[in-house]
């Protein structure tokens, strides 16, 4: 398994940050989304929802290696 | 379980030619349809609404919402088309059908669906006008 996080962001933090998508490497010591959001500098968690593997988790979930994360914010519906 | 279909388009669709498609013989049938109103939330023209979402969790999302309504109302086949991408005013946005033994069933768990897809369902909106796009925070009332 690679030793690395992808990490995706969607609609208004995506424009935010000016990015999509990201390949971090795995640091066995940040291993929640709360601590990898940490690192992005992107301001607070407050409102955002968390996937790991396109399942929706709290952020304090432990990660793993090659795990697919990404940072939704609030959701319009449909 | 009975049938429950739910996609979420890049294309637009011709909500009739899919229900012509997909009906059944049940004696009761709900259908809403959903279309771009031609007015931002603050009132101004709108040029165009865009809908994004997450491929796969947002599906999955959307399946579960009908499937949990299906079981809760006892109703037959359901049928949730949702548009995604970019969406010019009086464009179908969303197809809910629901089948059941009973007009009430039927209508119930549609318009439980509905608000569940209005107001739970994983998509971000923004509405463009007059060449700016604006992220929006809430949907519209009931």
């Amino acid at each position: 398994m690679d030793a690395v996080l992808k990490v995706l962001l969607f609609a208004s933090l995506r424009e935010r940050a000016g990015w999509a998508e990201r390949s971090l490497p795995f640091t066995p010591g940040v291993s929640t989304a709360r601590e990898v959001w940490n690192k992005l500098d992107l301001g607070p968690l407050e409102g955002i929802s968390v996937a790991v593997n396109q399942e929706l988790v709290g952020a304090n979930q432990p990660l793993q290696a090659g795990d697919e994360l990404a940072f939704l914010p609030p959701f319009t519906g449909g | 379980m009975p049938g429950c279909r739910v996609e979420v388009c890049s294309d637009p669709f011709d909500p009739w030619q899919r229900l012509a498609l997909w009906s059944g013989d049940a004696a009761a049938a709900a259908i809403f349809i959903g279309r771009v109103r031609p007015t931002t939330m603050d009132g101004r023209p709108l040029d165009a609404l865009e809908l994004e979402h997450f491929p796969g969790l947002c599906e999955r999302q959307l399946t579960a919402m009908a499937q949990s309504l299906q079981q809760e109302h006892r109703v037959g086949p359901i049928l949730v088309l949702h548009r995604v991408g970019m969406l010019a005013p009086g464009e179908p946005i969303v197809l809910v059908a629901v089948q059941a033994d009973r007009r009430g069933a039927a209508q119930r768990c549609s318009a439980a669906l509905l608000e569940q897809l209005k107001h739970q369902s994983p998509f971000w909106k923004r509405e463009w006008c007059a060449g700016q796009g604006t992220w929006l925070a809430a949907n519209t009332p009931l």
